[in-house]
């Protein structure tokens, strides 16, 4: 059994893979969510998302629990807000306005999910990995069209909005509609503008070959600057959030194209949103930030970091404990504040919080041993002799460790999206088509012909 | 183990996206809803599409979807959205003219099937030794421009005046105001002003 599993170990993971990788982004959607509604309370000072609670009654236990303090309440910084969306969405009605198209209103919504889970499958989530039953591909789909196949399917994306707002049949999902054809359209142009600077240099449309120049090279955003600018000012808009919204736009058209829907059909449009924010901060973290290599350091490839896995285990571990510790102290910090208030339900306050830090402190130290077991196994492991392989451990640690680096690269874009949405007003829709049109088309150009005479006469030197 | 599983899923591939595009091109030809047509035609695009990356053409088959499913046929729905239009349930769907409209496909139909048929050239998907048609086999041959060389490059070139002007008469139909109408600029403007 064991021996067959190695054997087709190349096969089994190309199968895995893609059921992992979508799973892995559901798994992030509930996060940013959390994070926007989270980003949304500290960004406008307000609270938060703070009632929704799971109550445990636990008085049978003697010595910890008495009637003086009634059990215990679980917030989850809001997290359980997302069982309760999920809860209400699934339960409600599958209502059709009796005046839509009921074919396209019911597919409509299913369509920029497709899109959002399949666009992953050109993303390198870790270096491809040489083992003696042949190469384990850390792409689910390794492709030489990966990007240009990337585009493509994204922009099918646009249907699902177009379709479901015609087949709504109401004026406000109309316009809601045609704003968002119109606006995708234009931005799609900049974006792939943006794009081909970078393409000029890599030199291949293949994703996996724009992260391998970028650990020999630097990263993509010292090279394409005002390319990365675009890029995600282009992003914004194509994910149609705020300040490029007017697909939506409530203060003007009620709801845009999701106008006439309800209950789990409006979830899926919702689910689109947030995973078309997951992708586009992974496609940005590959594109231009290097994407699974940890520092814009040249040759800190993957073999470097396969040689160095114990160190950077180690380094990786201590600084996530440090991060986590410094959450710690924010959860103490609320304990003490809620220890020192009036309030009735001051002691399931703190000990809701007391959880919390032990919690958090728990996984800071298990994160730190895991470092230290990483590092006290795997300290140095050099490079193998030509026609050998590393071992299976050493492979396995280190795509770990890579798919944790995009993620966390990722996750520092998905704030960015959130940040923006809650800073910026939203443009006029004769202020974007402007921008897309007149500024970011032009900015684009310039920027692709300077790169194009520039990598013509310092190619050779690459 | 990889290599029969090809030739098992290939000619499956082969015979659904031969039907969805058979079917949906029927679509666009019998529906009496312009969006319902459109959709229809994304349908043809997507399926040939298919047709191509089975044919061994990955990149033409991703320029299929991006350049016409994902942007043209795009542009088409947002003129439909903009224009609203409604179902026709006037328009007769045959007539005398379409009838003899028909005669032409059908020619070149039956005069490919016949050519298809005697050539016994339906083996599935290109099989090993034949050029992959992706990126890096055809930008060299396409921007070739030695002298001894095919010279397709010439003919992009070409191609890309023909989008200009094209564009420019675009922009000339779409501004009357050059012909000579100062009044429809003035009131455009008027009407834009808000």
């Amino acid at each position: 059994m064991l021996d067959w599993v190695i054997a087709n170990l190349p096969l089994i993971v190309a199968i895995a893979l893609p059921i992992a990788i979508p799973l892995v982004l559901f798994h992030l959607l509930p996060l940013l969510v959390l994070m926007e509604r989270r980003g949304a309370g500290v960004i406008q000072d307000r609270s938060g998302p703070h009632r929704a609670a799971v109550n445990l009654q636990l008085k049978s236990i003697p010595g910890i629990f008495n009637d003086a303090v009634p059990g215990l309440r679980l917030r989850a910084f809001g997290m359980i807000y997302n069982v309760t969306d999920l809860v209400k969405g699934l339960s409600k009605e599958f209502f059709i306005p009796p005046f839509a198209y009921p074919g396209w209103y019911v597919i409509a919504p299913a369509i920029p999910v497709m899109v959002g889970v399949l666009t992953p499958a050109v993303i390198p989530w870790f270096g491809d990995m040489a083992t003696s039953v042949g190469t384990i591909h850390g792409t689910i789909f390794p492709t030489a069209n990966g990007l240009l196949l990337l585009f493509a399917l994204s922009s099918l994306s646009v249907y699902g909005v177009v379709l479901g707002a015609w087949s709504s049949n109401s004026k406000y999902s109309l316009l809601g509609g045609v704003r968002s054809s119109a606006m995708m359209i234009s931005y799609e142009v900049s974006m792939g503008l943006a794009v081909l600077g970078l393409l000029l240099i890599y030199g291949s449309f293949s994703l996996q070959d724009a992260v391998t120049w970028q650990s020999t090279h630097t990263w993509g955003v010292f090279v394409q600057p005002i390319g990365f600018l675009l890029f995600l000012i282009s992003l914004f808009a194509e994910t149609c959030r705020n300040p490029f919204d007017v697909t939506e736009g409530e203060s003007e058209i009620v709801g845009g194209y999701h106008t006439e829907y309800n209950g789990i059909r409006f979830m899926l449009y919702m689910t689109a949103e947030y995973l078309h924010i997951a992708v586009g901060s992974v496609l940005i973290a590959t594109l231009f930030l290097g994407g699974y290599q940890l520092l814009p350091v040249p040759g800190w490839d993957t073999d470097w970091l396969r040689e160095h896995l114990g160190k950077v285990a180690l380094a990786l571990s201590i600084v996530t404990a440090l991060l986590l510790f410094g959450f710690v102290k924010l959860i103490l910090g609320r304990r003490t504040h809620n220890a020192a208030g009036h309030a009735t339900d001051r002691e399931v306050r703190v000990r809701e919080y007391g959880i919390y830090a032990a919690a958090f402190s728990g996984l800071a130290i298990g994160t730190l041993a895991l470092g230290g077991l990483a590092a006290a196994t795997l300290w140095h492991n050099p490079v193998p002799a030509a026609g050998a392989f590393w071992s299976p451990v050493v492979l396995t640690v280190t795509a770990l460790i890579q798919f944790h680096i995009i993620i966390a690269k990722a996750l520092v874009f998905s704030w960015l999206f959130v940040w923006v949405r809650w800073t910026l007003p939203r443009f006029r829709y004769d202020q974007i088509m402007d921008l897309g049109w007149k500024v970011l088309l032009n900015v684009a150009l310039v920027n692709l012909l300077i790169t194009a005479v520039v990598a013509k006469l310092i190619k050779e030197a690459w | 183990m990889l290599g029969s599983l090809d030739a098992i899923i290939g000619p499956l591939y082969f015979w659904a996206f031969s039907l969805v595009a058979v079917c949906c091109a029927l679509g666009v030809l019998t529906t009496r809803h312009p969006l319902h047509g459109a959709v229809c035609l994304i349908g043809v695009l997507l399926a040939m599409a298919g047709l191509y990356a089975l044919l061994g053409s990955p990149y033409v088959a991703v320029l299929q979807v991006l350049v016409y499913a994902g942007a043209i046929m795009v542009l088409m729905v947002f003129v439909l959205m903009v224009l609203n239009q409604a179902r026709d349930d006037h328009t007769p769907r045959f007539d005398l003219l379409s009838i003899a409209g028909l005669l032409l496909p059908l020619g070149v139909a039956s005069v490919s099937v016949n050519v298809l048929a005697g050539a016994n050239a339906l083996h599935g998907p290109a099989q090993g030794g034949a050029l992959e048609g992706s990126v890096a086999n055809l930008a060299p041959r396409l921007f070739d421009t030695t002298a001894a060389g095919p010279g397709y490059y010439l003919l992009f070139e070409l191609i890309g005046v023909l989008l200009l002007v094209a564009i420019v008469a675009a922009v000339l139909l779409a501004k009357r105001s050059l012909a000579g109408e100062p009044s429809v600029t003035k009131t455009e403007d008027a009407a834009h002003g808000h």
